[in-house]
């Protein structure tokens, strides 16, 4: 852990994980956050993740490209991401940059983004058990 | 310490101050009050100045005795201050412990007077006698103009290029330095003078980015020019200044009353042309400044010192940066800017100018 407040937050909510973008990243920041979620991801079995982006100041090349990476490696462990929290005035920097975030879907806010994995992650059974095997 | 204590014994002088010495008693005392006003002290430092300069005068060269002077009112009253300081620590003492004058200050003192003395050396004649009779004796510039058959605007001219001339060569004396290089000089004394458009002419910025010398003499020679509050700059060596050069160019432009979407446009821009610096050549800096014309906006200049870009028609073309490293993110600059320019010297570094203009209205 880094001393100084928290640049991000990442926190366990059942099969799913919601990261926390809490201030402007620079590009180191940015892959160690990569590094953390999927990490978290692989620890925790989510099956589905939430980032929220916010706080972000901007989202250009690099951010975008994080964030795209980040989904396409959580869709390989089995995990759906969805990105909440873009601004419009970054949403709008992103769209003229040429930079979108690709596959990765979207949601206005947390509240959205749960309801998306909700309808988008397969509630079999073994994925709801799997809440309870965490420890072992 | 009164004025009559102890002049130096040597010559054949009466006890009466040599009348070269007596003129500079005005100018003293002008340097004295501009600085301490009406303290009681003031008196004391006039002599305690003119006393030491006339300890001194014999072994100041002709024509110099002016800004001997000068030096050594500001030493005095420098010194009052640091003493001033001692006393109230050491009040509650019953012996006092201040030493006559700390070792360190005095050989300060004397470079830096042999410098101000190399520095108006190097000055031209006419250009000397233009800034010690207006510096030193007072002569404001329509008397100059009129003693020159010039005009008033003409003289003040002058005498600012003699100023900027007269800092950059009492840096190089106190450095004790030769410029290594042709531009140097040209490079100096354009940001000595605070001319903007000469600057750009000389290419100053990249020329400081260069060279170790010119570097660490344009400090000095910035911060006593105007700290101007319409621009920012950025030194760029590591992923955190990428951020740092986003949020500097937000802050500035919101000042100048952009909105919002134009604003993240902006700092979105500044990143991806901050990053270039740090991903390709290491270190350079950013610069952000305000603009008036040709309209009101803001203008962004990312210089390093890589090792440029062989085709740059090629790094601006779309598709260019998912393939290769270099150059990425140049295109999308150019898609969020208004103006967009690139200048690359293969071996010497690259330079990226973009505007934003503010949408009025
Ligand atoms: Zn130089």
């Amino acid at each position: 852990m880094t001393p100084g407040p928290a640049l991000v937050s990442i926190l366990r909510q059942g099969a799913y994980l919601i990261a926390s973008v809490h201030t402007a990243l620079d590009d180191s920041q940015m892959v160690r956050f990569q590094d953390d979620l999927i990490g978290e991801i692989g620890r925790a079995r989510s099956r589905g993740v939430i980032i929220d982006v916010a706080a972000l100041d901007v989202l250009d090349s690099f951010g975008s490209n994080t964030l795209r990476s980040i989904a396409e490696m959580a869709r390989l462990r089995g995990a759906v991401t969805v990105i909440v929290g873009i601004q419009p005035d970054v949403a709008l920097a992103m769209v003229k940059l040429g930079m979108g975030t690709g596959s990765v879907p979207t949601a206005l806010d947390l509240e959205e983004g749960l309801e998306y994995l909700d309808r988008h992650v397969q509630h079999s059974p073994a994925a709801s058990a799997r809440g309870g095997e965490r420890s072992r | 310490m009164p004025v009559s204590a102890s002049p130096p014994a040597d010559a054949g002088r009466q006890s009466e101050p040599p009348a070269d010495v007596a003129a500079l008693i005005p100018l003293v005392r002008r340097i004295v009050e501009a600085r301490v006003g009406n303290h009681p002290a003031a008196d004391d430092l006039v002599q305690e100045t003119l006393v030491r300069v006339l300890a001194a005068a014999s072994r100041v060269e002709p024509g110099l005795l002016e800004p001997y002077a000068i030096v050594t009112a500001r030493n005095v009253i420098a010194s009052l201050w640091r003493q001033a300081d001692r006393q109230r620590r050491n009040q509650h003492r019953v012996v006092d412990l201040r030493p006559a004058e700390e070792p360190d200050e005095q050989v300060l003192a004397v470079e830096e007077q042999s410098a101000v003395a190399q520095a108006l050396a190097r000055l031209s004649d006419r250009e000397r006698e233009a800034l010690v009779a207006h510096e030193v004796a007072g002569e404001d510039t329509h008397a100059l103009a009129s003693q020159t058959g010039s005009t008033p605007g003409a003289v003040a001219a002058q005498l600012n290029r003699s100023r900027a001339r007269m800092r950059v060569e009492y840096l190089l004396a106190l450095e004790n330095a030769d410029p290594p290089t042709e531009r140097c000089r040209p490079v100096l004394l354009a940001l000595s003078s605070g001319d903007r458009r000469r600057q750009r002419e000389v290419d100053a910025a990249r020329h400081v980015l260069e060279c170790d010398l010119c570097a660490r003499l344009s400090q000095p020679l910035m911060e006593r020019g105007q700290q101007r509050d319409d621009e920012v700059h950025i030194s760029v060596t590591s992923d955190a200044d990428v951020v740092a050069a986003r949020q500097g160019a937000r802050e500035l432009a919101s000042r100048l009353g952009f909105r919002a979407t134009d604003l993240t446009i902006l700092a979105t821009a500044v990143s991806e042309v901050t990053r270039n610096i740090v991903r390709f050549a290491g270190s350079g800096e950013v610069v952000v400044e305000l603009v008036e014309r040709p309209r009101r906006g803001v203008r962004v200049t990312a210089r390093d010192t890589g090792p440029g870009i062989h085709d740059v028609e090629q790094a601006l073309a779309d598709g260019y940066s998912t393939n290769a490293g270099l150059g990425l993110g140049l295109p999308g600059a150019r898609r969020l800017m208004d103006e967009f320019a690139v200048v690359s010297e293969p071996g010497h570094g690259t330079t990226v100018t973009m505007t934003k203009w503010l949408q009025e209205g």
